[in-house]
């Protein structure tokens, strides 16, 4: 076989996969949005832009796009800072360390549904541990759940949780590849450790932050619903939900599949421009050796 | 202070945080372990309580007894473990042919590839993706819960990172003794990558292990069902479960991937670290 | 030639035996899970087992509005169930969608079927237009749960419950236990359900849609937003605002698990629950007592809606397997199955004999909880408020009632406002759900 062939053979079950897989249904759904289309699908009426335009007048929906930004920009600040921090105590060489790594890998383990289910019990207004421990320690009656903004701080608090393991993998790698005698040469120079965390470590980590954050990007737009579904089907008010709860409501609780179609195409543009002003502009700022 | 108790300070003080972490992050887990060792009655006492009175191991048993639970746990390990070799297999074969060559249309194809990553596949798909399932006579067997999962944008795109990281001489070199394209890849770049296959592998695993919409679609039958679907069929849709019995169940579910973290721990963090993404 | 001609028929008879005798697979799609998917389940074991002709496979097909999704999908594939259990509120899309059978075809030609068997209540909330298209299955309505032992701390009566809501808020207020501005134990709780603002409608004969509540023709507008429909808006909020009734939020769980850790008295649920409630009773060691819901004292007495679902036959142009199918519901129907069902899981028989026939066995002697919940039922008007609405983008409607009491709840808008505001997504949704089939 000629050289020259080897990498589209290579590359034909992939292509071949997600062709059939993902862009002809994806084209379908591009059909589907220019219609309004009756639950068993028995009506369809060609209506063109009319779904894309309800959507983009609907005061709800501009509201859902200010709760997905939040929502999304909170999640990914807080959970990479907070997984870092993490990451730097799971990098001492100290006993037992692997066993406690593997302690933090497992949330990521765990499907949206039952991270969902489980932090819905421990917010339980009542009889839940965490609202409990807020009334022993700061006679607080907590209502996690049915109050603004607090609600969308539980489902916060629920996505940077299930998504912690997967950061601190990634951080714990590329902690691992800094070469100790980067840290050796700026303590002869008398960096403290601070010092040394911001010039050295965190630099050396871009990259890796840099691919954390669009796969946290991807992760809080399209994998949440699970966890919003159970822990506040939106609410209070429409104050939970995020354009992929939306969606699915759309699609699988109220039946309506032309206007979830239209939705979809909306979110796949946004992400395509997100992922295009990343890669343009922040990647640059990004350190490679 | 002497140097060697601050270092044994040191020691403890990360110890100490160590545990903290653990228990912040092993908390929801900690009480699903602890309600699934419950009795009915003590579920709901209040206050709560951490720990259960007397050890309650029938949640554990009922699980098996109420939902066929060992079919679905089998049926979850084939899919997954199909969709898992599938999936890393066809990242080696992608990230490979981006890596290593260059060709005409690689960047058009690439992005291709990289734009599935925007799309909300999970809920996008499934009505579209059911027509297909029918069209090939798939609907209710196990290639409609392996073969549209068998490629991903993220398993390419890592091992694309990794290969990128190794250095071109190794290849020519391979190809000055006359080794062909392929005859590199199995003999050498695989080898030496085995890490950050691992690595990937797992998380191809979780992925598969998780997944609950499509398999509930497409699966018309008790023996084809998964994990997932059984968790859910613990459930009641309205109020009052049997919380013991559910959580027991989510126990069953996640040991598997726990497991396997497990196992794999180091492997992982060994593969990571050694793929592009660190400089 | 005799010879022959007997050979031949003997045949043909030896080739018929064959195709009669065959067996009919019937798919039966239900969204049973827990303890009631394994009584299904049970039920269908027994079917097959007397019916050799026939084979129904069970199968689990997820949430109520997962089964529907899945049936959906099925349906646009080509590939769908034979029998299928839909949720109340999917009655509209059921009935617009192009593909059941009702099944008072089978009624009409089937001799051997009272119809009059099933229960009133329960037949007017599947009949449209004189028409039943489906098959009443798991039926349920609210009713109000409470601590029999928390009533007697409080000095109240526990065989004494209270009847209106002016009795009921002056209970709950005597349950709720205050110390240190902290509330200990609330006086009701409840998950916030749009279902209940429908039963709460209902108590008080107040319809959610026009023609009759979508009965006599194809609703076309949302009516809520009236005088009955504020008023269950204020009553919940002023007793949230006081403190003396909790939100447990959406879904049924956070609800029940305050109340069944004692921490409050009251729960508003539904009668399904029943019997995994006494048993939670047993196990938290108090006293259970189930009250019917409660209704305004001044407004007439309407009564309360059936929910839970039903099971609708699938169109599959093969009369046999419809016949077949027909079978099967008609013999899930019938009174042995009925107790069966409703001692096992807590929905109330939808066929009047299995209830006579439980109360002759003394079932509801023994189990006076389960009397209170058919006793409501039997109790109610047959009138378009009580039989429910019907209208095709209802999973939508409840959703926006939902939310418009959590925003009142939440300050964001006033109880009138909330409301107005829910009508007016409904009725936008409602005429475009309409304007598919004009």
């Amino acid at each position: 076989m000629s050289r020259k062939l080897v990498p589209y053979f290579l590359l034909i079950p992939t292509l071949l996969i997600i062709g059939l897989f993902i862009y002809y249904p994806a084209v379908l759904t591009l059909k589907n949005s220019l219609y309004r289309v009756s639950p068993f699908g028995n009506r369809v009426f060609f209506v063109g832009a009319k779904n894309f335009e309800a959507l983009l007048h609907s005061p709800s929906y501009q509201q859902e796009a200010w709760t997905t930004l939040i929502f999304v920009a909170v999640s990914i600040t807080l959970g990479l800072i907070i997984s870092l921090l993490f990451s730097l105590v799971l990098n001492e060489k100290v006993p037992g360390v692997g066993i406690f790594r593997t302690i933090v890998f497992s949330p990521y383990a765990v499907s949206p549904a039952i991270a969902g289910m489980l932090w819905s019990f421990l917010l339980n207004p009542v009889v839940g541990y965490v609202s409990y421990a807020f009334l022993k320690m700061f006679g607080v009656q907590s209502h996690w759940l049915t109050t603004y903004p607090s609600a969308l701080i539980a489902i916060i608090i629920a996505t940077i949780w299930q998504n912690l393991g997967f950061n601190i993998i990634f951080f714990l790698s590329g902690l691992q590849g800094i070469p100790d005698s980067y840290y050796e040469a700026a303590k002869i120079d008398g960096a403290g450790s601070v010092r040394r965390f911001f010039s050295i470590t965190l630099p050396l980590l871009s990259p890796i932050t840099f691919y954390l954050a669009i796969m946290d990007i991807i992760f809080t737009m399209f994998s949440s619903f699970g966890i919003i579904d159970i822990m506040t089907q939106g609410g209070p008010g429409n104050s939970t939900t995020t354009f992929i709860y939306r969606l699915y409501r759309d699609g699988f609780i109220y039946f309506n599949s032309g206007m979830a179609s239209a939705e979809s195409m909306i979110l796949i543009l946004i992400m395509g421009v997100v992922t295009f002003i990343y890669f343009k502009f922040v990647q640059r700022v990004v350190h490679y050796r | 202070m002497k140097k060697s108790t601050k270092k044994k300070l040191r020691v403890v003080i990360i110890e100490v945080l160590l545990v903290v972490i653990a228990l912040i992050v092993l908390l929801p887990i900690l009480l699903a372990l602890s309600m699934s060792l419950k009795s009915p009655g003590e579920v709901f006492s209040f206050p709560p309580t951490l720990l259960p009175h007397k050890l309650y191991f029938q949640n554990y048993i009922e699980v098996f007894k109420k939902v066929n639970m060992g079919r679905f746990l089998l049926n979850s390990l084939i899919i997954a473990s199909i969709i898992t070799v599938g999936k890393t297999i066809f990242g080696i074969f992608a990230g490979f042919a981006f890596a290593n060559f260059k060709f005409k249309g690689s960047n058009l194809l690439f992005a291709i590839l990289f734009m599935t990553l925007f799309m909300p596949a999970e809920l996008l798909l499934v009505v579209p993706l059911f027509n297909l399932m029918r069209i090939f006579h798939w609907v209710n067997t196990y290639w409609a819960l392996t073969v549209p999962f068998l490629a991903s944008a993220t398993s390419t795109f890592l091992m694309r990172q990794h290969f990128m990281t190794i250095p071109k001489d190794l290849e020519d070199a391979a190809r000055i003794d006359g080794a062909t394209s392929m005859k590199f890849l199995f003999h050498i770049l695989i080898p030496i990558s085995k890490s950050m296959i691992g690595a990937v592998a797992a998380i191809n695993f979780v992925y598969a292990w998780n997944l609950y919409l499509w398999p509930l679609v497409v699966t018309n039958s008790n023996d084809m069902k998964t994990v997932q679907i059984g968790l859910k069929m613990l459930m009641s849709n309205q109020s009052n479960n049997n919380w013991g019995i559910i959580m027991a169940g989510t126990l069953i579910a996640l040991a598997p991937t726990l497991l396997l973290f497990f196992f794999v721990q180091k492997l992982f963090v060994k593969g990571l670290a050694s793929s592009g993404l660190k400089e | 030639m005799w010879r022959k001609l007997v050979v031949l028929s003997l045949a043909v008879v030896f080739l018929m035996s064959f195709a009669i005798a065959a067996p009919i697979t019937i798919h039966f799609w239900h969204a049973m899970n827990g303890p009631l998917g394994e009584m299904v389940q049970k039920l269908v074991t027994e079917f097959n087992k007397t019916h050799p002709n026939i084979i129904v496979k069970a199968d689990y097909a997820g949430s109520y509005s997962e089964t529907l999704s899945k049936t959906i999908a099925a349906v646009k594939g080509g590939n769908p169930p034979d029998i299928v259990q839909i949720y109340d509120i999917g009655t509209q899309m059921m009935k617009d969608s192009g593909v059941i059978v009702p099944i008072q075809k089978f009624i009409d030609e089937d001799k051997t079927f009272d119809v009059n068997t099933l229960v009133p209540q329960v037949r007017g909330y599947y009949t449209i237009g004189g028409k039943l298209y489906s098959m009443p299955f798991n039926s349920s309505n609210p009713v109000i749960y409470y601590n029999k032992t928390l009533f007697k701390k409080a000095g109240l009566d526990p065989n004494n419950p209270p009847t209106t809501w002016e009795e009921f808020e002056k209970v709950a207020r005597k349950l709720t236990i205050k110390k240190d501005g902290k509330t200990i134990q609330y006086g009701f709780t409840s998950g916030l359900i749009g279902w209940f603002f429908e039963q709460y409608m209902a108590v008080q004969n107040a319809l959610m849609f026009n023609n009759g509540n979508g009965r006599i023709k194809r609703a076309t507008k949302a009516v809520f937003d009236s005088p009955a429909g504020l008023r269950i808006f204020n009553f919940w909020n002023n007793m949230i605002q006081e403190g003396i009734m909790i939100n447990g939020g959406p879904g049924w769980d956070n609800a029940n698990a305050i109340f069944a850790s004692q921490k409050a008295a009251m729960l508003l649920d539904s009668t399904s629950d029943v019997g995994m409630m006494l048993q939670q009773a047993k196990e938290g060691h108090f006293e259970l007592g189930v009250m019917a819901l409660p209704h305004p004292a001044d407004v007439p007495y309407g009564g309360v809606i059936i929910g839970g679902a039903s099971l609708w036959m699938i169109n599959t142009h093969n009369p046999a397997k419809e016949q077949a199918a027909w079978t099967f519901l008609k013999w899930l129907e019938q009174t042995p199955q009925q107790v069966q069902w409703s001692e096992g899981t807590g929905y109330f028989p939808i066929n009047k004999n299995a209830i006579t026939k439980m109360m002759y066995q003394g079932f509801y002697a023994k189990y006076p909880q389960y009397l209170t919940t058919v006793f409501q039922l039997l109790m109610s008007n047959v009138t378009y408020a009580t039989r429910g609405g019907v209208c095709g983008v209802f999973p939508k409607v409840r959703a926006t009632i939902e939310e418009a009491l959590s925003k009142v709840f939440n300050h964001t808008m006033t109880p009138a406002q909330a409301l107005k505001w829910a009508q007016d997504q409904a009725n936008e949704a409602i005429e475009q759900y309409n304007s598919l089939y004009q």
